[in-house]
């Protein structure tokens, strides 16, 4: 009796062992499959940055693995000659003032669109949204015409205009999908304390609107930031390239010499990384709450 | 509806920034591609009307109609590329395991980085000399297989595609695993009271629960996929021998290097109208399924 018993249990605790053995390689299965999916995504980036450390004799014997000896050398000329100054001051310049004009007039237009209730206001709200559909390259040709015509061409304000106006669309579209949210007794009371429409807007909505207007404005950022084919077309002066155009060029230009490629294209990605890094948890909420309500 | 209604002309104040740049440097922009279009123009001599002889060409260009093809390529690779591989990951990622920020951390970094310098990453990869591809395959002895990745034209479409899909799988990944938290636990418990296996539920709850999700990333995918361009100029500018060139990057060489502005913008235009019929066409499906 006993033993039959004994021999149950252990039956009992062998299969339960199995179970739990066959969960356990599972979830390790479904590991190695995601570690595999993160090493192919990371790791053309840490190929780039273990190489820029190479001098090009290493690089062309021994590609895959750290450096023997790390040279910094690379980033001393990539830096020299690269002028990553130059153009991360332009990529700024033009990214932080075309951001701020979208947003603000993106968000005011915005508050007139949602908040009430005009006849031609749906018509107009479709027509911005319209934006949305027009590839940028198809505009390319009219609009270098125009710049040269407007004598915009190689000023930062020719490229932060068609940058306004080509993330207006997706701005209002997020903006006026969040604001119409907001309950419709609001501005009342307001207008009973006798607030005008600008002072509402700017003390009562905008700061409603804050978690929409943080993912407008990284989404906005990322386009401008690295944004190539306007500034391929409107700008050929080399002190007002921004970053992807002077990259571009920079590569041209040092075909041969990759560790100092590398070291240049590592400079420039800094920033991009650090900033994501910290905004991540943001951007990825703006851009799942833009693209499943699209 | 408003007490705030009644008057007008605030709201006119308001939306006259947005709107003046909006119409002056998107809309305006492309009513000029449709005047250009029908004119033969290099920009320094006159101007010469031809009527729809650019579109006419257009037609019968083959070069046209090879980046046409490699276009409707680069959608077809990144439809039944990305979209699949981002699937399995986010249904993957949507189990309670440890580390899932990190996995979607790093799987959406390609997407932040400029394509510039993706590009230029991956074109050093893909070098037949020095490139991480080659050196790969020689370390494991596999010399048969190595190949001039980017120079080849058998090869470069291929080649470039990878990169497209490599780029843009964290997008989609991101877009699903929204749609996964959105599907309540209690249908799953019932299907487990039901006695539905983990495979059943993904094919019979999951997969129908996030149908919506899965044409609106058919959607961005297919649009997005018809405006690469950057990719392409920096990594082969269409070349060797067009074998890699896409609609726009063939107008940007018409339009800037030949100095054909007016074909250049009929070039433009079938763009703009293609992109248009096939965004339609994509939300008419849509529409259908969700009903």
């Amino acid at each position: 009796m006993a033993e039959t018993a004994y021999r149950k249990q252990t039956n009992v605790n062998y299969q339960d062992s199995r179970l739990k053995a066959r969960k356990v390689s599972k979830k390790t299965l479904i590991y190695i499959l995601l570690l595999m999916y993160a090493l192919m995504n990371a790791y053309p980036i840490l190929w780039m940055v273990l190489n820029s450390f190479k001098s090009n004799t290493e690089f062309a014997e021994n590609p895959i693995s750290f450096p023997a000896t790390w040279l910094f050398e690379n980033y001393k000329t990539a830096w020299e000659t690269a002028r990553l100054d130059t153009y991360f001051l332009n990529s700024i310049i033009v990214s932080v003032i075309a951001v701020a004009v979208t947003v603000l007039a993106g968000a005011l237009a915005s508050y007139f669109l949602s908040r009430f209730a005009y006849k031609w206001g749906k018509y107009m709200y479709a027509f911005f949204v319209f934006g949305m559909l027009i590839p940028i390259h198809a505009t390319l040709v009219p609009m270098f015409l125009l710049m040269k015509n407007l004598g915009l061409l190689n000023t930062h304000a020719g490229l932060i205009l068609p940058y306004i106006a080509f993330n207006l669309p997706i701005t209002i579209f997020i903006l006026v999908s969040f604001m119409k949210a907001f309950p419709k007794d609001i501005e009342e009371s307001a207008i009973m304390d006798g607030c005008g429409v600008f002072r509402i807007f700017w003390s009562i909505i905008l700061p409603m609107t804050k978690p929409a207007l943080a993912t407008v404005v990284i989404l906005n950022f990322i386009n401008n930031w690295n944004e190539f084919s306007f500034a391929l077309v409107l700008i050929n002066e080399d002190a007002l390239k921004t970053l992807p155009l002077g990259l571009a060029n920079f590569a041209g230009q040092y075909t041969t010499n990759y560790g100092a490629q590398m070291a240049g294209l590592t400079l420039a990605i800094i920033p991009t990384i650090i900033i994501y890094m910290i905004l991540e948890e943001h951007l990825v909420k703006g851009m799942t709450a833009g693209a499943v309500k699209g | 509806m408003h007490l705030l209604s009644r008057s007008k002309w605030p709201a006119f104040v308001g939306l006259a920034p947005a709107f003046l740049i909006y119409i002056l440097f998107a809309i305006v922009p492309i009513l000029i591609s449709f005047y250009y279009s029908v004119m033969r123009w290099d920009g320094f001599t006159e101007m010469e009307f031809v009527g729809l002889a650019n579109f006419q060409e257009a037609l019968t260009d083959p070069i046209f109609w090879q980046s046409l093809k490699n276009n409707l390529y680069v959608v077809g690779a990144s439809v039944f590329g990305q979209i699949p591989i981002a699937l399995f990951i986010a249904l993957l990622l949507n189990r309670k395991i440890k580390g899932g920020k990190f996995f979607r951390t790093v799987g959406f970094m390609p997407v932040v980085i400029s394509t510039v310098i993706i590009s230029l990453v991956w074109g050093m990869m893909y070098n037949s000399r020095i490139g991480l591809f080659n050196q790969l395959l020689e370390s494991i002895g596999l010399e048969s297989l190595t190949q001039n990745w980017l120079g080849d034209p058998k090869w470069s479409m291929i080649s470039v595609c990878i990169t497209i899909i490599w780029q843009f799988v964290g997008l989609y990944l991101i877009i699903f695993l929204a749609a996964l938290q959105n599907i309540p636990e209690e249908i799953y418990e019932a299907a487990r009271i039901d006695g539905a296996s983990g495979l059943k539920q993904t094919f019979y709850i999951t997969l129908p629960m996030m149908w919506d999700s899965i044409i609106v990333a058919v959607i961005l995918c297919i649009s997005g996929s018809l405006r690469t361009f950057d990719l392409i100029y920096v990594m082969t500018s269409g070349g060797p021998g067009h074998s890699t060139e896409v609609m726009a990057m063939y107008m940007f060489e018409q339009t800037f290097s030949s100095t054909r502005y007016g074909y250049g913008s009929a070039l433009s235009l079938f763009i703009f109208f293609f992109s248009l019929a096939l965004v339609y066409l994509s939300t008419r499906i849509l529409r259908r399924k969700s009903v």
